[in-house]
């Protein structure tokens, strides 16, 4: 910003509360970016699900054009390796997706008790 | 991130923002709100941010407080990149919110508002002395439940509350809202003896008019983006232009 002269009455950052206001806001543990977290675990969720079924599906396949044993068993361990990172995907997906239900649920729920309350004490004040 | 960031060109510490907004762009889900706000607020400086509805005036505040974590852009503190840092830790470290429509809890007495801010490590009694010799009016009203206090009392509760917690940056969202002119016109008052104390404020008004009477720099925002900023005069100025654009021009000839 270019106008960043603060007017002669404005303080200094050499008064007792902002030096201490400067050490604290040093302790700060700041956990970076990531704006909306539920979000983003529900896309890695999805992400990881299909990553999954797509390892589980082309070693299904593999395995069935397979005619030796160790190949079939292997592809069969990288199915089930596939079928084991959807499982986890699904996980992520499904507890990212409850949180974020959740929340909007508990703000829905302090709004309408606000209201309640308000409501309440109209009725009060009107008897 | 750690590394200090002083303003370039203004070189010491004492010209480093206690806050400051970089190129911030916040907002709802997958709707922005703010389109690359840049706001720095100096050490006992009081800021005024004005605009119409929607502007994106409280989505600002949100981030500041660390409610909103930006989609891009930066929140400093003191130099320090504090972006996504959680609101309690931020307002543990001393930058507090008196939110639009007060916050306080309607269903709870004045004092028992009032212990709410003691959780901030502050003693209940040192909370109660500063309300209560701040506000006179709390300290008679200690008992009455907060919801059936006067708009304007509530509003002097959510401050004493905010002001109990030793803030050293305070952001407060639309004081005037749904309060008669006179009762808006003490608050300030109020406001003016806080800012005088050296407090850092940043305010958000749809309504200039006392604002900009105690503010050292305004700015205004339309539509997530901050307009003009710049000393109060400059700004009262050009306010009318900014909230009924140009057509208000015309009308007047201009």
């Amino acid at each position: 910003m270019s106008d960043l002269k603060t007017d002669a009455s404005a303080g200094e950052l050499s008064s007792p509360r902002l030096a201490q206001f400067q050490e604290e806001v040093g302790k700060l543990k700041v956990s970076g970016g990531g704006a909306n977290p539920e979000r983003l675990g529900a896309q890695w969720g999805i992400g990881l699900t299909i990553l999954g079924f797509v390892i589980a599906a082309i070693s299904y396949i593999s395995a069935r054009q397979d005619t030796q044993f160790e190949f079939i068993q292997r592809d069969s361990i990288a199915a089930m390796i596939g079928v084991g990172i959807a499982i986890i995907g699904i996980a992520i997906w499904v507890r990212n997706s409850i949180t974020r239900y959740l929340r909007y649920w508990i703000i829905r729920l302090v709004y309408e008790q606000r209201e309640q309350t308000e409501l309440l004490i109209k009725a009060l004040k009107e008897k | 991130m750690t590394a200090l960031r002083p303003l370039a060109g203004l070189g010491p510490i004492d010209v480093v923002p206690v806050m400051e907004l970089t190129a911030v762009r916040a907002g709802y889900g997958t709707i922005d709100v703010l389109h690359g706000i840049d706001i720095a607020l100096m050490p006992g400086e009081v800021f005024a941010l004005l605009g119409p509805n929607g502007a994106g005036k409280s989505t600002t505040l949100g981030v500041a407080c660390g409610a909103i974590t930006p989609h891009s852009g930066s929140l400093f503190l003191c130099g320090r990149d504090v972006t996504g840092a959680s609101a309690d830790a931020l307002s543990r470290a001393g930058v507090c919110l008196i939110p639009e429509g007060r916050g306080i809890f309607p269903n709870l007495s004045v004092s028992e508002n009032l212990r709410m801010a003691s959780f901030s490590g502050v003693p209940y009694r040192a909370v109660l002395d500063r309300a209560f010799t701040q506000f006179p009016r709390l300290g008679e009203r200690r008992k009455q439940t907060a919801g059936t206090l006067s708009g304007g009392e509530q509003q002097m509760l959510a401050m004493a509350r905010a002001l109990a917690t030793e803030p050293a940056v305070l952001l407060i969202d639309e004081l005037s809202m749904g309060l008669a002119p006179i009762i808006v016109e003490e608050l300030y008052e109020h406001v003016r003896g806080i800012a005088a104390l050296g407090l850092s404020i940043l305010i958000v008004e749809q309504f200039a008019h006392e604002i900009l009477g105690i503010a050292h720099r305004a700015g205004i925002m339309l539509h997530g983006r901050l307009l003009h900023s710049g000393a109060p005069d400059v700004i009262a100025s050009e306010l009318a232009e900014a909230y009924l654009g140009s057509d208000h021009q015309h009308l007047h000839g201009g």
